[in-house]
């Protein structure tokens, strides 16, 4: 319970963080951020398995929903999604493994993707912008990103790790 | 057991399609531009998928659809033929409206409510009477031509003597040679011209019209054509006319408003007297 309150709290500072600074960490033309949102939700689905990850992964991205003010559940469906997946890294016996790799970073990379995938497909539709132009500007350089960024909690581990 | 065990293995997977669908109830609750356009695709999806499924029958359907065709084409043919009846009306009435048009003397329309056509005194029923100004003696035609004469009236109804009736005999004569001669019924279903000498020119085709001899039909009214020309003995010939008129199907007819002139009719019948 006190682990899961843990976990609730950390992507609820997440939710916080994403929705009031991250915008001024945006890059290119396009107002790409990183997602660190899922980086939290790819480490809760590590941990937990993707019961947890998708349940996570869904009130957070309600969450957010809500702190938008518009498209409601459309956050929700995609974070659901980004959260089952990263449960399927969830073995008891690679967790530690892969939350101090780099192999974290790829996790969140594929994870983001999926995320980009639903959020922006859907978010497109009745534009003028084709698959490949949401894919190359908005898809693929916010998965990027947002791996980048999922280095920093990797550096924090290995650390941690080595101080051990 | 095995169910419940096989579903506790799928738990993760139903877990998450209950999220995935709550989320898409959510998503469908807005009204912005991504929905629409999704519905849009949604709707025309669902309109490909029905229209392949189009092709198969439905046979409760074609059972009630074939079941409204029938009724429908019932009722059509009762249209059609009311239409049929109204179309045959609107040509006798203009018919009868350019024929009354073209007589001279007044004329009044009636309706045949009444026919006898297969005793020896053949008759019919007009729907016009001494209300009508119509009296006895008067004339009764069509557009196509004599038909006969009143022999009683009522205040609304009058009884005329039509041309196959024995007692009607009508003076005639032939419009091309002017030959002249008087129509009567043989009694079976011919209308004969009698009277006419065995030297006349009278051949089939020849139009019968009404003569200034009558004292009842005004000159001129057509009353048939010529089928045949024989001869009965070595002094007249036996003609057989066919009337202009066909009195199967009529159900209109005028009648004149020509009586004999009082005049010459006492003048004849005094002369007729003193020659006695």
């Amino acid at each position: 319970m006190a682990e899961n309150l843990k976990y609730a709290a950390l992507l609820l500072v997440l939710v916080i963080v994403q929705k009031t600074l991250v915008w001024l960490i945006a890059v290119t033309s396009y107002e790409v951020t990183p997602d660190i949102v899922l980086v939290g939700l790819a480490y809760v689905g590590i941990k937990r398995g993707k019961i947890d990850g998708s349940i996570a992964g869904f009130l957070s991205g309600l969450l957010l929903d809500l702190f938008s003010f518009s498209f409601i559940g459309l956050m929700a469906l995609s974070k659901s999604a980004a959260g089952f997946l990263s449960g399927f890294f969830n073995n008891e016996n690679k967790i530690e493994r892969y939350l101090s790799s780099y192999g974290f970073v790829l996790i969140v990379f594929f994870c983001s993707i999926v995320n980009n995938i639903f959020y922006f497909t859907i978010y497109f539709q009745g534009t003028n912008l084709v698959f490949s132009d949401v894919l190359l500007r908005y898809i693929l350089p916010t998965a990027v990103y947002t791996s980048i960024i999922s280095i920093i909690p990797v550096i924090f581990a290995r650390k941690k790790i080595r101080r051990l | 057991m095995k169910i419940l065990s096989y579903l506790g293995n799928l738990k993760e997977y139903i877990i998450f399609s209950v999220l995935i669908i709550i989320s898409l109830i959510l998503i469908f609750q807005n009204d912005n531009l991504q929905i629409r356009y999704i519905r849009a695709i949604a709707v025309n999806v669902i309109g490909v998928v029905q229209s392949g499924f189009s092709i198969i029958p439905n046979v409760f359907e074609l059972e009630k659809e074939n079941k409204y065709l029938r009724e429908t084409n019932i009722n059509l043919s009762k249209e059609l033929s009311q239409l049929k009846e109204f179309r045959l009306e609107n040509l006798r009435l203009k018919q009868m409206l350019e024929f009354k048009q073209r007589v001279s003397y007044g004329i009044v329309t009636g309706k045949i409510i009444g026919k006898t056509l297969i005793q020896t005194r053949n008759n019919i029923t007009l729907s016009i009477g001494e209300k009508d100004s119509v009296r006895m003696g008067m004339p009764v035609i069509t557009e196509r031509g004599l038909v006969g004469k009143i022999v009683a009236t009522s205040s609304n109804f009058s009884i005329a003597q039509i041309l196959f009736n024995k007692e009607l005999k009508v003076s005639a004569k032939d419009q091309r040679s002017r030959v002249d001669g008087i129509i009567s019924w043989d009694g079976e279903g011919k209308l004969m011209m009698k009277n006419v000498s065995k030297s006349s020119d009278v051949i089939p085709g020849d139009v019968i019209i009404t003569s200034e001899y009558s004292n009842h039909f005004p000159a001129g009214l057509p009353i048939g054509f010529v089928t045949s020309v024989g001869t009965v003995d070595n002094l007249f010939k036996e003609i057989e006319v066919e009337s202009f008129v066909n009195f199967e199907t009529l159900e209109e007819a005028f009648v004149l408003k020509f009586l004999s002139h009082e005049e010459r009719k006492n003048l004849e019948k005094n002369f007729n007297e003193k020659s006695k």
